[in-house]
């Protein structure tokens, strides 16, 4: 590194603009992501245990390293992205489409609910609250949303908005509760959310083997199948074989809405005022409860809106698994709300980012029996990274003037 | 106002914490009420409920046998119910400053006591007709100590100002590699020094980040935590399940102290249990005493009071952060050892939230370490009934009876928080002018 007084190339690059912390910060997930592949792989680690038997090991090795970390990576953009031969034999013969085009529809069917969801996370963030209990929100959604997509039986253009509404309702129920409990008591959102989303989690068990949702002549715990009338329909039509659907146009309006609401709303200038100094929204008149309940009402809306749309438009029916663990989209929805710096056009590329790695990781896990779980542990560092914007800075030798870490305004517990 | 009204008021409100005293009163009330009206009023008055206390399936000392106990149970459940409510009605009314957490914690136990009495009373639903008191206090006692581990290793972290939200990742993170460990050299020991070393690691990384680079530390512990869960998902399926040698269960022994292992009740429960809850008791001990009565607890505190005094004064506040952040996290990833040294196995989510639980027992317990014990016993055995007293065929159903130990949490935090106070620089980055 020059210490000349005239900025370098890389340093004038790299200067302008707080996206290449990101960037970093995806490049340093995916660095630790290959550790931990090579640091599991037993073909990996046999290879670096006969560097010294022979000459020419060091370079066996690493060809067997760059192999499969390789395998793993390629399978995750092939699998989330476009596969560039299927992509080619496309092009040149006209045929295959939704072949080629699969990738990237999954990915986008991924991205709905998530982006749903995360836009909600965010709007919580930029009021200085942490709504970690999106995925309870969602699954409350899942829940209420099934319950309407199921029991009812009317014509789509009735059905499908009104069982999108109750996922909406859901999820507000679920999260009104913290937001009530916050600013009437005072109680850390934090604590409340998380234990929340255990109650929900126990409470989704519980309706899937009661008589009002367990599908007939079920003992496990699966719903009842929504109604086609309230599924969201492929966008290509049901024939195209791709399973990109409406819901990513809901996304889109959700996030345009999100946009309005932040930037052109007074009250989302009232969430923004509060996030960034509480004091001063209290003394410029701002009601400090109205505002934490209705930013826990927003938030749990879109949790609860996402998680719908994920029932309505993917799995068509509620089990034991909905949300659990890699596809816990309302734990996801955290992290990408933090990539993307919790503004919307941020969590958009957040969002897909973060579809591609769980869409790919599935590919991947298929294709080279790594587990899913890899996507999640490259997310959490991708994140600790963001988080941390400063240690970006200094590993990469950046200039960045304004890459700022997302700070909460609530400090402490009480 | 004078000067000296404003000193009186102000020694009153520290006198008489109304909010909390209240808060505490209204809970005893409803326990008060529901033993009184549910399990009294709610059981036959020819009912019987059998209580025994010998210890069953326990290896090495036995006790001498103890007699059982056969009480009527409606009579029971209404005079402990009506006691419950007396305790309630005390604290409301004299606004106790001291010993609340003993006269809460005391009507819990009666209301257990009562919650016990009236799910095995014959006639009636359950299938056995008994209970046995000694078992349960032995069943729930790893959950209890794998919760004071956390809530003490968030003692050590918040009383010095870091929020240390990651303890539930500590704890997979020590019960992950505790497990490896002590399967593949069948010391616990060596398991205990591993997690400890996990621990202070993600104490370590907590107290980087949210110290050197000012990072939030709530967001920061949140992210350790995803990132443990889903590191310890993929090494279970890539190293634990096709090396099945890495994951044998083996469970720790218990050492039976002499002569006071055969003490009826107290024996089993206190005094044959595995070393790691004989260290959680030293462990209560000696921080209590580092933290109250030693100069460097005096330290500790007001870094986590008021860090730019205590800097003024001469205290390193960022080296104290550091240090305590690294042992809290060292004593969480212990509390994971102790976790599978109990439980066996490890399988992904077995802490099941533990963590977290703990965080609000650390709250509940007003950031005191014996405070935390108490309010953990309160935690741990709603934990155990949650998830055993399905067994009893109690007329709530299983998914809904787990909720019970989260509802409570919820409960107790909202009703307390603000009127407990926590360290005031809990949570704040601190940065040298």
């Amino acid at each position: 590194m020059s210490n000349s007084s005239k900025p370098n190339l890389w340093v004038r690059y790299t200067s302008k603009s707080p996206v290449f912390v990101t960037v970093f910060s995806v490049v340093l997930g995916l660095v630790v992501g290959a550790l931990v592949i090579i640091a599991t792989s037993p073909v990996i680690l046999h290879s670096w245990s006969l560097v010294f038997s022979s000459w020419g090991g060091i370079f066996h090795a690493l060809k067997v390293t760059l192999d499969n970390v390789g395998a793993a990576y390629r399978s995750i953009f092939t699998g989330s992205i476009v596969d560039p031969p299927q992509f080619w034999h496309a092009l040149t013969t006209g045929k295959d489409w939704a072949v080629a085009l699969t990738p990237i529809s999954e990915t986008l069917t991924y991205t709905a609910p998530l982006l749903i969801a995360s836009i909600g996370v965010g709007i919580a963030f930029q009021a200085g609250m942490f709504n970690i209990g999106a995925n309870g929100q969602a699954v409350m959604g899942g829940i209420v949303g099934t319950a309407a997509g199921s029991m009812l039986h009317l014509p789509t253009i009735v059905h499908v908005p009104l069982t999108l509404l109750a996922g909406i309702l859901g999820g507000v129920i679920a999260g009104i509760i913290p937001g009530l409990l916050k600013a009437f008591t005072g109680a850390h959102e934090v604590i409340i959310t998380l234990m929340l989303n255990y109650v929900i989690a126990f409470f989704l068990i519980y309706t899937l083997l009661s008589t009002a949702l367990q599908q007939p002549g079920q003992q496990n715990d699966v719903s009842r199948y929504l109604d086609p009338t309230a599924q969201l329909s492929p966008l290509f039509g049901a024939h195209s074989g791709l399973r990109v659907n409406w819901g990513i146009i809901i996304a889109g309006i959700v996030v345009v809405f999100a946009w309005w609401f932040l930037e052109r709303s007074t009250l989302g200038f009232d969430f923004r005022v509060t996030g960034a100094n509480p004091k001063t929204a209290q003394a410029s008149g701002i009601n400090a409860k109205v505002v934490i309940v209705l930013v826990f009402l927003i938030s749990g809306g879109l949790a609860g809106l996402a998680g719908v749309v994920q029932v309505s438009s993917t799995t068509h029916f509620l089990d034991g698994g909905f949300l659990v663990g890699s596809a816990g989209i309302g734990f996801t929805a955290i992290t990408v709300s933090l990539l993307g710096r919790n503004n919307p056009i941020g969590i958009i590329w957040g969002s897909l980012l973060f579809a591609a790695l769980n869409v790919g990781g599935r590919v991947m896990q298929a294709s080279t029996s790594i587990p899913l779980d890899l996507a999640t542990i490259i997310q959490s560092v991708i994140v600790l990274f963001v988080a941390t914007p400063v240690l970006v800075k200094e590993i990469f030798r950046l200039r960045v003037e304004h890459a700022e870490a997302v700070q909460l305004s609530v400090k402490g517990w009480s | 106002m004078s000067i000296r009204e404003i000193a009186s008021t102000t020694i009153n409100k520290v006198k008489r914490p109304v909010g909390r005293s209240r808060a505490i009163g209204t809970l005893t009330l409803l326990l008060g009420a529901f033993t009184t009206f549910i399990f009294g009023l709610g059981s036959n008055p020819a009912s019987k409920s059998i209580l025994t206390f010998n210890p069953t399936n326990l290896t090495g000392v036995i006790p001498p046998h103890v007699g059982e106990l056969s009480v009527p149970s409606k009579a029971t459940c209404l005079i402990l119910g009506i006691l419950i409510i007396a305790v309630g009605i005390e604290i409301l009314v004299r606004r106790p400053a001291e010993g609340l957490m003993v006269r809460f914690g005391g009507s819990a136990v009666l209301f257990v006591i009562g919650l016990l009495i009236w799910t095995v009373r014959v006639p009636g639903p359950a299938p056995f007709g008994v209970i046995n008191m000694t078992a349960v206090l032995v069943g729930s006692s790893p959950l209890v100590m794998v919760l004071v581990f956390g809530a003490l290793s968030g003692v050590m972290c918040e009383r010095a100002g870091v929020v240390n939200i990651a303890i539930e990742g500590q704890f997979i993170g020590g019960a992950f590699f505790g497990s490896m460990i002590a399967s593949t050299t069948h010391s616990f020991i060596l398991a205990a020094f591993m997690g400890a070393l996990i621990g202070a690691l993600l104490g370590l990384l907590l107290s980087f980040l949210a110290l050197r680079y000012l990072s939030d530390q709530i967001i920061v512990g949140v992210v350790i935590v995803t990132m443990l869960a889903s590191l310890s998902s993929y090494l279970n399926v890539q190293v634990l399940s096709p090396y099945p040698q890495y994951n044998t269960g083996d469970l720790a022994p218990k050492i039976a102290i002499p002569l006071l292992a055969k003490i009826p009740i107290l024996g089993p429960v206190f005094f044959n249990q595995n070393g790691f809850f004989y260290l959680m008791i030293v462990l209560v001990i000696v921080i209590s005493f580092a933290l109250f009565k030693t100069r460097y607890g005096l330290h500790v505190r007001a870094v986590g009071e008021h860090p730019k005094a205590a800097e003024t004064v001469g205290i390193d506040v960022i080296k104290i952060r550091y240090f305590n952040v690294v042992v809290g996290g060292a004593i969480a990833g212990i509390g994971g050892v102790a976790f599978i040294a109990s439980y066996g196995q490890f399988q992904p989510g077995c802490t099941s939230g533990l963590g977290y639980i703990a965080l609000a027992a650390l709250i509940f317990g007003k950031w005191r370490p014996s405070g935390a014990v108490v309010a953990s016993i309160i935690f741990g055995v709603s934990v155990y009934l949650a998830n055993n007293l399905q067994t009893y065929n109690v007329p709530v159903r299983s998914a809904i009876l787990q909720t019970f130990p989260y509802l409570i949490t919820i409960g107790v935090v909202a009703g307390l928080i603000g009127r407990v106070r926590a360290p005031a620089a809990d949570g704040q980055p601190y940065k040298r002018d």
